[in-house]
């Protein structure tokens, strides 16, 4: 079988009340055995982040895309990258994003700081999944037989308003990276709005309660893309609202084995 | 076939420190601490007509002279205002130490109970100049700290405050500022606004801040 997937994003209350759009953009890209996922979560002191935003997210997937038909085919079933490999790729997946944030901002006529948003990416194979995280936000993946897994620790300054954006002169030195090898079951990126609800916060480990019904859904839906109404409602639940007034993404991925003879 | 929806882990309130560190000296006698104490009360009314923030923000309040921490960091609901009365000296420097100890205690106790903070705001309201010595080692910690993002430090003149000196204390790049006679409340009324923004805000270091009618920024 192969990799299901479904990004989707909500207002929060808080950019609803002040007429401000969705600050947050998730999007996926799939072919065959491997999966490609991005998400971003523009500041909310920068004027354009929902433009800069979606183009980060846009950006990082065409690159990897590009990549993927040269070096990552070579890995693909086999071994993990390793870290360094994996470093070496986001970092030239940054270097584009970058880019194509100043090209926009030239055009646009502003600073490229008012393009400032976080980036969470990843790509994955049944075997393992290579992923880095620029600002805040969350990545957590299940293995198969496996429990949920953050895969990295928070990037706060000491202070909660505060972290990196790919637009920060220190976002390759923030850039955090990680491989993990493993059957892999299930994946969910994030941006910052859900993490009050979905992460335990003393020490940083995923609530399975929040995950396991995301998955399950997963599970039981044939095409996730279509059959969308069950994320977009709880997105915007008042439950949920209650909760967090931030724009909130999820992406969900989903590994299904289950047909493989 | 139905699935479940997801669950919410329970998580502290982020908090929103602000420490305020007030001149009950002789000089405050009469009027100006009588207005102190109305605006301080002000400032909690204000804060508890907007939920999130009054969830979130902290207060603490030192007094000086003799320095005395009157209120320890509590929530705004846990928070009565003092009744406070005016005597004694201007250690400022002292003063200014007990602040920042007290805020480091503080933020210790955040983390090790998992609660995330902003950045904690230190509020500095005199009519005088120090009568202590070590103020300008308390004065340079203040400037460290502020360079290293520990803190936002707002000094506050009153009256005849010793402004030259204010300026000295406060960070370069935020100014002591004189108070408009003693019209405590609408400062307070604008601390709480800053609170409410800082407390509502996710990202974005900074914050803009609502214009300060309450008085004059000296340079």
């Amino acid at each position: 079988m192969d990799w299901k997937a479904i990004a989707r994003s909500a207002t929060g209350m808080s950019h609803k009340k002040q007429q401000l759009p969705c600050q947050d953009y998730g999007d996926f890209s799939i072919s065959h055995k491997g999966i490609l996922g991005a998400v971003a979560d523009g500041a909310g002191s920068a004027k354009h982040s929902d433009v800069g935003a979606k183009l980060t997210v846009k950006t990082a997937l065409n690159e990897l895309l590009q990549l993927r038909s040269y070096t990552w085919q070579l890995h693909w079933y086999a071994q993990p990258l390793s870290d360094q490999q994996a470093r070496k790729i986001f970092a030239n997946t940054l270097k584009k994003v970058v880019e194509a944030l100043q090209k926009q901002a030239v055009s646009g006529g502003y600073s490229i700081n008012d393009l400032a948003c976080t980036l969470l990416v990843f790509l994955a194979t049944p075997n393992w999944v290579a992923a880095m995280q620029i600002g805040d936000g969350f990545i957590v993946a299940r293995l198969q037989e496996g429990e949920h897994q953050l895969l990295f620790p928070p990037d706060k300054g000491e202070f909660i308003n505060e972290t990196t954006f790919v637009t920060s002169a220190n976002a390759l030195n923030e850039m955090q990276v990680r491989v993990l090898p493993g059957q892999q079951k299930f994946i969910c990126a994030s941006t910052d709005g859900l993490e009050r609800v979905a992460i335990r916060m003393s020490d940083w480990t995923p609530f399975p309660p929040f995950f396991q019904p995301l998955e399950e859904y997963m599970v039981e839906t044939s095409h996730p893309e279509q059959e969308d109404e069950y994320i977009r409602n709880f997105l915007d639940s008042e439950r949920l609202n209650a909760k967090t007034d931030d724009d909130k993404t999820l992406l969900l991925c989903f590994y299904d084995d289950s047909k493989v003879k | 076939m139905p699935v479940g929806l997801p669950e919410f882990v329970e998580n502290p309130e982020n908090r929103c420190p602000v420490l305020l560190l007030l001149d009950t000296s002789g000089s405050m006698a009469g009027e100006p601490i009588q207005e102190l104490n109305r605006g301080i009360a002000a400032f909690k009314e204000d804060i508890l007509k907007d939920t999130k923030a009054s969830l979130s923000v902290e207060v603490a309040i030192i007094t000086f002279g003799p320095v005395r921490l009157i209120q320890d960091f509590a929530t705004i609901d846990q928070f009565t205002p003092p009744r406070l009365e005016a005597s004694g000296k201007t250690p400022i420097g002292e003063a200014i130490d007990c602040a920042l100890d007290r805020l480091e205690a503080r933020k210790e106790t955040y983390k090790a109970n998992g609660i995330q903070y902003y950045r904690p705001w230190v509020f500095l309201i005199t009519d005088g100049s120090p009568t202590d010595t070590c103020w300008p080692l308390a004065a340079q910690r203040v400037r460290e700290d502020e360079a290293k993002r520990r803190l936002c430090f707002f000094a506050v003149g009153v009256k005849d405050a010793d402004m030259n000196t204010l300026r000295q204390i406060a960070p370069h790049e935020r100014p002591p500022v004189l108070l408009n006679g003693l019209d405590f409340r609408s400062l307070f009324v604008w601390l709480s606004t800053s609170m409410k923004r800082v407390s509502s805000d996710k990202i974005g270091v900074a914050v803009a801040l609502p214009p300060v009618g309450w008085g004059q920024i000296t340079s």
